[in-house]
């Protein structure tokens, strides 16, 4: 389910003790213990308190139990319990984000990568630590113009919000140059807000403080406000899920779309381009925020069948019912805690259902995935066998003529 | 009207209790309404609606030369019966009475007694002027057909016919499919009892087609409904199964002459789980035991060209015609019965639970058929690798109980799924596992089914399905591999992966894909989640909103045998009060066209609902059946030279009570 507008609106400043106030918080009235959420949650069985039981547990007024366990986090905002929860409660959107904050302002020490990566978050704008001057490096390695605003502040179409994973990590900048590739291919009237980017500050939300995510919120709504655009076009999921859920409450009013629509869109006019055989067999992976939360199933798809040559095989869990990578909800900085506590690496679940298809592809859509999937295929020891690339890689590849 | 021809209008107000006593003054409107110009009499009592407030009215009336009537109580849909029988028997036509809702309208929407006071007392006002132009009225009675239509032949539309016939009267049974017998023919047995369902069914699928008072048309649909209570015309479209079945005598040696061999074509009676010829029967029991030609693969009917062996078996009886077309017919009723069932979900909505995908996992009707003896495999519980399962899950719940899908509880999966439990694990001695998430075993003899299957050592998991996933790809051999079901045990707190050989997903009840266009077609309603809308939930849960037309069974909601068959009575009985009480009084709210004023535009034929406007071509006017018109008013206020009025709604009365309301005290 997704939210309507007025349940954002609701959801804004609810906090735990003031959640029956709302209808949407009121609904976790409607419980009916069946355990569908805990049953599908991909860490489930190492949680003490799953989804079901904090419910439980916060009608007996027992809630500091939960905080005083880790069990939330586990939680990746997958979005798996409330896509699945019969009373249609939304665990993810509003519940677990509340007992997780207070979960982890009590954890004795917090897990040191996500430490680093919150600091970092405040210092540099970017949890990879990199600096605020070197974000829009990558476009001197492009092959088509790119357009930065604060140099050329002139109106643009679409403002291409590139966030840091595909600005700074090796293989997100290879992402990040073949989607400029393809909307040039576009004929797509696009810039980018270059240095002056921060991160979203969606993961931030869901798994720091909150005044993390307020502040960067706060820093991109004013930084959008300099420029005139008739579209923000996102090519990270989960920032895409922050513009357009948690901006809103800000009173942030901008159409926004994810790359991924974006293209799909225009299809019909990179068809042509799209000349050569890809002969690969792909399996495609459901970003959590873009597909489940989202709906977007279709498009990514149908982007991956437009390329000649591709097969297109499902892995077990798929669209509706995919696996998350485990990056979300901060999960990208708690690898070491969950390694610590003999939680299998979800990343590492998911290489395998892809081995299983017997795909040689394993198409993504949102950066998280690029780097924890090639990790894993390490792991599994399938390097060779299995590459993982986004659809814009994919796309450019058959374009011929890199 | 007394002698001298002045207005005597006797007021009464009803406490209700405390329900309306509690929170309006009806001291202070009852002194209030004394003091209005009309007004002899005004009196409060505590229950207006009891024999002695009844009484009261009635007596005043005599005693006091009262000629107009205004009670402030309830609802007018509760007792505007009553009250015009009181008046009735006073002496009066009971038209001259006119109710004020202050208990609906006032005391239990308002909480500040001060307000709901005055309010009452601007109604009392406004109806005090308004009952001053009320005239007397006469009801007009039409005769009721003494013949039923029953619409469905599952167990509640045959148990509604035989009850029907038993009393002598005349019913035809309408069945969409080749046979009657409904979802009950496809079980092996019947929970709570476990008795088997052919042999209980059987019989009375034989006497629907024996008794003399009954015609049964299967095959057939409603097509179209015109009229009203006691007077419903109704036409039957039979479609034709290319076989005469008043020459047919059930041999079904013509099925065996077929030029197919073995059958080819999904058997829909089987779900799909085997294959029949282009020419069948449904199922052994059928009835009627005449066969039907499906014409999209019968190779005389697709090309004209076949050997026609069947025709030839059957020289003797010649009962074959490939010249039927669809027949129409029109039958003339006084009562409706819509016993038209249910559907299952759809589970290949659920993507998680991987129906249409695996091949072991399989709905409970399907699961009914294989553990049917006249089914698919012949009662065997086998896997389609041919092999027994060693494990079976059964997922209840599966589209129930769930915002996203169906709301409303089921009913009857629970019971199923632990007669499905139980009837797996007698003939495989596989481990069953039940995920349930509450076990609902309400009704007679339900929990002790329930315990005795517990006994018998099904697991009984509390927890709704999240995930069914194979364990291992299947084998290229066609062997088919487990799959895991996954769930949280919620009693152990613990995540459970079970991997089992078959899973089986307890599908819910929910109206049939058609109920909206057969709800417009009878003029009924439909509640939330599609099924047809008893008038009253409780006090009349076999009536419509529509007079003459009833429901019975799964069509009105989800139902296990037991009680469709009781609705079934009930329904009948309820056709029998209307049918031998040989007429129907009608309301005199109707509309009317003076005659003298009507330009005989027709602009207001084609607006009316009921059809009930014609046109005179001798006068050149409109026209109204009294009959059909249901008083809506549509016409009246469409009308273009305002020559139509209406009883109980003329100007006069309207207006004054407007101007009523309007008045400040
Ligand atoms: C898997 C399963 C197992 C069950 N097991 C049991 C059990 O063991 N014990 C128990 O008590 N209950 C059981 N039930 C419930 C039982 O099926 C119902 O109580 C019963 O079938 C209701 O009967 P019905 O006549 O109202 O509806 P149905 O059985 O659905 O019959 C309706 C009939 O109307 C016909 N029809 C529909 N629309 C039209 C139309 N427009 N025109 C003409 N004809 C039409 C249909 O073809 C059908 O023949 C089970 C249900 C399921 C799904
Ligand atoms: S899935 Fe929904 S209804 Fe079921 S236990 Fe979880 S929160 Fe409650
Ligand atoms: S959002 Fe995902 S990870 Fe979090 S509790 Fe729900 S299912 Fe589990």
């Amino acid at each position: 389910m997704l939210a309507t507008e007025e349940a954002v609106e609701q959801m804004w400043g609810v906090t735990l003790d003031r959640l029956y106030d709302s209808e949407e918080g009121r609904r976790i009235l409607s419980c009916i213990q069946c355990g569908t959420c805990a049953g599908t949650c991909p860490h489930g069985e190492h949680m003490q308190y799953p989804p079901r039981r904090i419910i439980t547990m916060l009608k007996a007024g027992l809630i500091e139990e939960v905080f005083a366990s880790d069990s939330l986090v586990m939680c990746v905002n997958c979005y798996a319990c409330q896509s699945k929860c019969p009373r249609n409660i939304r665990l993810t959107e509003i519940l677990l984000p509340l007992v997780k904050e207070q979960t982890i302002v009590r954890l004795p020490q917090m897990p040191p990568e996500l430490q680093k990566a919150v600091e970092n978050s405040y210092r540099y704008g970017n949890s990879q630590g990199e600096s605020a001057r070197k974000r829009a490096l990558w476009t001197k390695t492009a092959t088509v113009p790119i357009r930065i605003l604060a140099d050329d502040p002139r109106p643009v179409d679409a403002l291409w919000f590139v966030e840091s994973d595909l600005a700074f990590h090796p293989r997100g900048q290879d992402v990040a140059r073949a989607t400029a590739r393809v909307f040039d291919a576009l004929g797509a009237d696009f810039a980018i807000l270059g240095n002056e980017e921060r991160t979203a500050g969606d993961c931030g939300r869901l798994s720091w403080e909150p005044g993390l995510s307020e502040a960067l919120i706060d820093y991109t709504m004013s930084i959008l406000k300099k420029y005139e655009f008739r579209r923000i076009v996102v090519s990270d999921p989960h920032a895409f899920d922050a513009f357009k859920y948690r901006y809103p409450m800000f009173g942030f009013d901008e159409t926004v779309e994810s790359t991924v629509s974006y293209v799909h869109r225009d299809l019909e006019k990179i068809r042509p381009r799209l000349k050569k055989r890809l002969e690969y067999t792909v399996t495609y992976h459901d970003s959590c925020c873009l597909g489940r939360h989202n709906k977007l199933f279709e498009e990514p798809r149908e982007l991956l069948l437009a390329i000649p040559g591709i097969r297109l095989v499902e892995m077990v869990h798929t669209r509706e019912n995919g696996l998350c990578c485990g990056g979300g909800g901060g999960g990208m900085w708690l690898d070491t805690y969950y390694k610590a506590r003999g939680i299998e690496r979800l990343s590492d679940r998911r290489v395998r259902e892809a081995l299983d298809t017997g795909a040689d592809v394993l198409a993504i859509a949102c950066p998280y995935e690029i780097s924890r999937f090639e990790d894993a295929v390490k792991v599994a020891g399938a390097e060779g066998r299995l590459r993982v690339r986004d659809i814009m890689e994919l796309l450019v590849e058959s374009f011929g003529d890199a | 009207m007394n002698s001298n021809g002045a207005i005597r209008i006797g007021f009464y107000i009803c406490h209700c209790g405390t329900n309306i006593a509690g929170v309006i003054d009806v001291d202070a409107v009852a002194a209030y309404a004394a003091s209005l110009p009309g007004v002899v009499l005004s009196r409060d009592y505590k229950y207006m609606c009891s024999d002695p407030g009844q009484d009261l009215i009635a007596q005043d009336i005599r005693e006091q030369g009262l000629n107009r009537i205004v009670v402030a109580s309830c609802s007018p849909l509760l007792h505007e019966r009553t009250f015009r029988g009181a008046v009735e028997r006073g002496g009066l036509n009971p038209f001259l009475v006119h109710m004020v809702n202050i208990r609906e309208h006032g005391s239990w929407v308002h909480e500040d007694g001060g307000l709901a006071t005055t309010k009452a007392m601007d109604l009392v006002r406004a109806a005090v002027r308004r009952v001053v132009h009320h005239i007397p009225l006469e009801r007009s009675r039409v005769p009721v057909h003494p013949d039923v239509l029953v619409v469905g032949g599952g167990i509640a539309g045959i148990h509604a016919a035989l009850t029907l016939a038993a009393a002598g009267k005349k019913v035809t049974l309408v069945e969409r499919e080749p046979s009657i017998g409904g979802h009950m023919a496809q079980f092996d047995k019947t929970f709570p009892t476990l008795d088997c369902a052919a042999c209980i069914l059987t019989p009375k699928m034989t006497a629907v087609k024996a008794h003399p008072n009954i015609t049964l048309w299967t095959y057939s649909e409603v097509t179209a409904v015109k009229g009203s209570v006691g007077n419903f015309t109704v036409t039957v479209k039979r479609k034709p199964r290319y076989i005469r079945e008043d020459l047919c005598v059930g041999c079904l040696e013509c099925i065996d002459a077929c030029i197919y061999k073995d059958g080819k074509f999904a058997d829909e009676f089987n779900l799909g789980l085997s294959k029949r010829k282009p020419i069948y029967v449904p199922f052994p029991q059928a009835v009627p035991a005449v066969p039907v030609v499906d014409p999209e693969h019968c190779v005389h009917l697709k090309t004209g060209k076949c050997k026609d062996l069947c025709v030839q078996i059957c020289a003797e009886r010649n009962a074959f015609d490939f010249d039927q077309q669809p027949e129409f017919i029109d039958i003339t009723v006084g009562a409706v019965i819509l016993a038209t069932g249910f559907t299952t979900f759809d589970a290949k909505r659920i993507p998680y639970y991987g129906y249409g995908v695996y091949p072991n996992v399989y709905t409970a009707l399907e699961a009914e058929r294989l553990v049917n003896a006249s089914g698919p495999t012949g009662g065997e519980i086998v896997l389609p690798d041919g092999r027994a399962p060693a494990s079976v899950a059964i997922v209840h719940c599966v589209g129930s109980r769930d915002a996203d899908y169906n709301r409303w509880c089921s009913r009857v999966c629970c019971m199923y799924s632990l007669k499905l439990a139980h009837l797996i694990q007698e003939h495989t001695k596989a481990e069953i596992y039940n995920f349930y998430i509450d076990m609902r075993s309400a009704g007679k003899s339900m929990e002790e089914f329930y315990n005795r299957v517990s006994e018998e050592g099904v697991h009984l998991i509390r927890g709704r399905v999240a995930d069914i996933y194979p364990e291992t790809a299947n084998g290229k051999d066609g062997h088919i591999g487990r799959v895991i079901v996954q769930a949280e045990d919620t009693l152990i707190g613990r995540i459970r992966k079970i991997p089992v050989d078959m899973v089986i997903l307890s599908v819910g009840l929910q109206p049939q894909d058609d109920a909206e266009d057969v709800r417009r077609m009878f003029n009924i309603s439909c509640s939330a989640g599609g099924f047809f809308l008893e008038r009253h939930p409780k006090l009349a849960p076999v009536n419509t909103f529509t007079d003459g037309i009833y429901l019975a069974g799964a069509c009105q909601g989800p139902k296990d045998i037991p009680d469709a068959v009781a609705q079934a009575g009930a329904a009948a009985a309820e056709a029998l009060a209307l049918i031998d009480a040989g007429f129907v009084e009608l309301e005199p709210n109707t509309a009317y066209v003076m005659e003298e004023e009507c330009s005989g535009c027709k602009s207001c034929i084609p607006l009316c609902p009921y059809s009930a406007i014609s046109f005179a071509e001798d006068v050149l006017k409109a026209t109204i059946n009294a009959v059909l018109c249901k008083g809506c008013g549509t016409c009246v206020a469409s009308c273009p030279s305002a020559s139509i009025r209406q009883h109980l709604f003329e100007d006069a009365q309207i207006f004054s009570e407007i101007e009523g309301l309007l008045t400040h005290a």
